[in-house]
């Protein structure tokens, strides 16, 4: 049966300190998110703050886009923040980290709708982009048929060629061809006046699917609406109607799509709130960005100031870098500041927090980057002018500040609970060892008190302690003083009583022998015999009563001497043999010399007790095997007879005071059942054990001395 | 007329016996506790005094009358005759210089042998050694008469009872004595185990004279002999 100590209950029970660590990370868990809404009503804050600097100011936003129920994505364009300058030469290597910006323009920007239309006959990829003061576009024109402007041909028409359609600040509607004759420099014509028209420079570069353009010109002649269509004439003697795939209709300057130009007022306002720690967009309520400054991958709010990982400097805080916080971070996750972000460089800002902004409540969200590595926190808040939403500042800031701050503090956490489950569990386990083995030592103690015959073979040792274990040792030790006492009056029995036996047999004894001085006749004389004959046995039974008593005195006193056995059991066996001529001894015994120390009177008076006990019950005619054995360092006597089994049941109490089995026939001598406790004193004396078993053939008894040796 | 004194609590033993004794012609006083007996010690001593130890409610009466009378008289013949046998009261009887310690088990006539001894040898002491009554076995001198026995011609204070023991081993040097024979030749009757103790003691009172004395012999689950030099 499986058996829980002390010990391991009390392990089990302080396996709930375990609960600590994940109370704690509870704790620290509720303080992330008091941590968060407070970092989400300061970025809130910031946002209003910067939309506080925007409110009414018209002039900042273009109000025609602005006012415009919806952008198209396609139509409307957006000119991105260049980060590096673009050099016209018909190669991409420019614009290659602007790729996924590109817009690919496909049959649907067909101006005539032409379902047999193959991507490879006409399409594009575009993307407007502003550097400096100027506006950069680029086409990466698929075209399977590239047919350059002839040498010498006025028309600027009846080839491939790019047309530009734009609004200038004063309203004016002005288109532009670029129509080039070869690879190389290439700048625009007037689309009406045919004048070559410099301000718009660009390199035309053919490629193996078609063509590359690289345009640029001075924003200043911008207004807020641009439209770029490539004409593809496939044919010089134009059998078909060139194909035009537009950005937006160029034909009619009202349907002419928006241009968005990130606004350098917005920026430099926003430049100012650069140090805020945060990632700031000031979109348009087309969604569109109209400025953005700081970088998302440092914004992680004021929250980490101060906590960066510093030099360890004493041990303590070596250990923990190097043993404890590999633990810690097993659970927990660091912030990292390399992550995915889907929002660098967007011309459009989507999201529930700016809709809401975008209807008039600033508003904030929560969203994971695509790798699952940073949490993102937006808050978004609309700007006003004149009672319109115009548009909104969106400020976003990673987590890392908040979890940073978070896993310092359960690192702190992590140390004390680890210190606590420590100490906790080291004190409980020596608290449980202590009761356990205290425990233990009072259950030794108390078996040790008590024989496998129960006897009590001494008292306990009781603790002072001054709780319950001391208490049950303190009874323990008053139970078996208490037993002890009336073991030792049962075993002191046969003296007392023989004690107090001796004066009225005296009395008895005197008196008879006073009688017997007297003239008595015949008849008297023949009771007096009698009554004298039973005080005689009387006086015998009484002494042998107190003959144990005595064995156990005389046994007290006694000085161990050194002995041999074998002699000793030698002579007494050859005493026997002439005290009993008529029984019948068959001797084992071995020759060479056990030397023993004790008393060699008391091991005679065993061995007398053992042979009369087995000549009692022996058969007649059957003999007595005595035989004594060397084994090892002890000597065993055996002491063997046949006749009556001993009873079962009986066999560990035949040794004790005043036990005896004899059937009724042979009870013709006064017996006390002294004679084999005599032979357990004996042994006691000697440290020696006696056990008594029926023999193997189950027709007799044999009696088993183990007496040790001296070495 | 000699003069016995019996202090014994038991009315029924002390009247048997002092009949019993006067019988035997002596003139017996009987004494039921220490107070009476000390009180009709102050203006006669007896001749020999035959004490019991408990004495009514005094538990070592006799022990404490046993010291009084020695401080009376150094000579006067002791007797403990008491119920109580254990080893711890033999010893304590004859080390307050009792001449013998008895039990109860005692016949009347052994009783009346053993007084008849000690008054023998009281007698005998007053008298010059008579060379007839003397047993000599080397350095062993046993004065029949006198009860006495010198070890090198030292005096070996030896009871009544032992006595009569060395007497039986020392009588026929060699000769195993079961313990049976040597109780019945000290006119006792007790355990082996009393016989056992009896011949320690012996032993040891000549060991405290002679520390090389070894002629009493254990002859393991027979008895004892006298072994001669």
């Amino acid at each position: 049966m499986l058996r829980f100590g002390l010990r391991s209950k009390f392990i089990l029970l302080s396996c709930f300190l375990f609960l600590l660590p994940w109370l704690g990370y509870e704790y620290v868990w509720e303080m992330e998110k008091f941590l968060r809404q407070g970092q989400e009503k300061t970025l809130v804050g910031t946002t209003r703050a910067l939309a506080t600097a925007l409110h009414e100011r018209p002039a900042l936003f273009d109000q025609q886009t602005s006012f415009l129920d919806q952008v198209v994505k396609g139509r409307d364009l957006y000119a991105y923040n260049l980060k590096n300058p673009i050099q016209l030469d018909g190669k991409l290597t420019d614009w290659e980290s602007y790729q996924a910006l590109f817009w690919q323009y496909d049959k649907r920007y067909l101006q005539k709708t032409d379902n047999k239309h193959q991507a490879s006959d006409l399409s594009f990829e575009h993307m407007v982009g502003k550097f400096d003061n100027y506006l950069y576009a680029l086409f990466k024109v698929t075209d399977n048929q590239l047919v350059y402007r002839p040498k010498n041909s006025l028309s600027i028409t009846n080839n491939d060629h790019l047309k530009i359609g734009l609004k200038t600040p004063d309203g004016q509607f002005n288109r532009y061809i670029i129509a080039p004759r070869q690879d190389g420099w290439v700048n625009a014509f007037n689309a009406d006046s045919k004048a070559p028209f410099t301000k718009i420079q660009g390199y035309f570069s053919s490629t193996a699917a078609g063509y590359n353009i690289e345009l640029r010109f001075p924003i200043s002649m911008l207004g807020n609406k641009l439209g770029f269509a490539i004409v593809d004439v496939d044919n010089k003697e134009s059998l078909f109607e060139p194909k035009v795939m537009s950005t937006s209709n160029l034909n009619n300057p009202s349907d002419l799509g928006s241009v968005l130009v990130p606004s350098p007022e917005i920026n430099r306002i926003l430049k100012g709130m650069g140090h805020s720690g945060s990632r700031i967009w000031v979109v348009d309520k087309h969604h569109r960005v109209l400025a953005q400054s700081g970088s998302i991958h440092h914004a992680d709010g004021v929250w980490a100031d101060g906590l960066a990982n510093q030099a360890p400097e004493t041990w303590w805080q070596q250990f923990e870098q190097n043993y404890l916080h590999p633990l810690y971070y097993k659970i927990l996750t660091r912030p990292e500041n390399e992550f995915l972000d889907t929002l660098h460089d967007v011309a459009a800002m989507q999201g529930s927090h700016l809709a809401k902004a975008l209807k008039g409540q600033p508003a904030s969200s929560w969203r994971l980057t695509p790798d699952s590595k940073a949490v993102i926190l937006s808050a978004a808040y609309p700007i006003w002018i004149q009672e319109k939403v115009i548009g909104a500042v969106i400020a976003e800031e990673t987590t890392n500040g908040v979890r940073t701050l978070r896993n310092k503090s359960l690192e702190k956490l992590f140390n004390v609970i680890l210190a606590v489950m420590l100490i906790g569990t080291v004190t409980l386990f020596f608290f449980a060892s202590r009761i356990s083995s205290r425990i233990r030592r009072l259950r030794d103690t108390a078996e040790q008190a008590i024989d496998a015959q129960g006897r009590v073979t001494g008292s306990i040792n009781y603790s002072d302690a001054n709780d319950e274990i001391g208490d049950l040792s303190r009874s323990f030790a008053n139970i078996v003083s208490r037993l002890g006492g009336y073991t030792n009056y049962l075993e002191n029995m046969s003296s007392r009583l023989s004690h107090e036996l001796r004066t009225p047999v005296a009395v008895v004894r005197s008196s008879l022998e006073n009688l017997q001085m007297q003239p008595q006749s015949e008849l008297s004389q023949k009771y007096l015999d009698r009554a004298s004959e039973g005080v005689e046995r009387l006086g015998k039974i009484i002494t042998t009563m107190s003959e144990a008593t005595r064995l156990e005195q005389s046994i007290q006193s006694n000085e161990p001497e050194p002995f041999d056995l074998q002699k000793v059991i030698n002579g007494c066996m050859q005493g026997y043999q002439l005290t009993y001529p008529k029984q019948l001894f068959t001797l084992d015994i071995c020759q060479t010399a056990l030397p023993m120390q004790g008393a060699p009177e008391f091991i005679a008076q065993l061995l007398d007790k053992l042979i009369n006990n087995a000549i009692e019950f022996s058969h007649a005619e059957k003999p007595i095997n005595v035989s004594l054995k060397q084994n090892d360092s002890v000597a065993v006597l055996t002491v063997g007879n046949y006749g009556p089994l001993l009873p079962a049941g009986l066999t560990e109490h035949i040794f004790d005071s005043m036990v005896s089995v004899r059937s009724q026939q042979m009870q013709q001598q006064p017996h006390l059942g002294l004679g084999l406790y005599i032979v357990r004193l004996v042994c006691d004396y000697h440290n020696a054990s006696v056990t008594a078993k029926n023999n193997q053939q189950d027709n007799g008894v044999v009696f088993t001395v183990s007496l040790p040796l001296v070495k | 007329m000699k003069k016995i004194a019996i202090i014994e609590d038991e009315p029924a033993i002390r009247e048997n016996y002092t009949e019993m004794l006067s019988a035997q012609g002596y003139q017996v006083t009987g004494y039921a506790n220490r107070s009476s007996a000390e009180a009709a010690f102050k203006n006669v001593l007896p001749d020999l005094a035959i004490v019991d130890i408990g004495l009514g409610n005094e538990i070592d009466g006799g022990f404490l009358l046993c010291q009084t009378l020695r401080s009376l008289s150094k000579t006067l013949p002791i007797i403990f005759l008491t119920a109580r046998d254990s080893e711890i009261d033999t010893v304590c009887g004859l080390r307050m210089g009792a001449d013998d310690y008895l039990t109860k088990d005692i016949s009347l006539a052994h009783l009346a042998a053993r007084i008849g001894a000690l008054f023998r040898r009281m007698e005998a002491l007053k008298q010059p050694a008579d060379e007839n009554a003397l047993i000599t076995r080397g350095p062993l001198t046993l004065d029949t008469q006198r009860m006495q026995v010198f070890w090198q011609q030292l005096l070996v204070d030896l009871t009544v009872t032992e006595f009569w023991m060395l007497h039986s081993l020392a009588q026929r040097p060699g000769h195993v004595k079961s313990r049976n024979e040597l109780m019945s030749d000290a006119k006792i009757y007790v355990d082996d185990s009393t016989i056992t103790s009896h011949v320690k003691r012996i032993r040891k009172k000549f060991i405290a004279l002679d520390s090389n004395f070894d002629c009493i012999d254990t002859v393991y689950g027979m008895g004892y002999r006298w072994e001669q030099i």
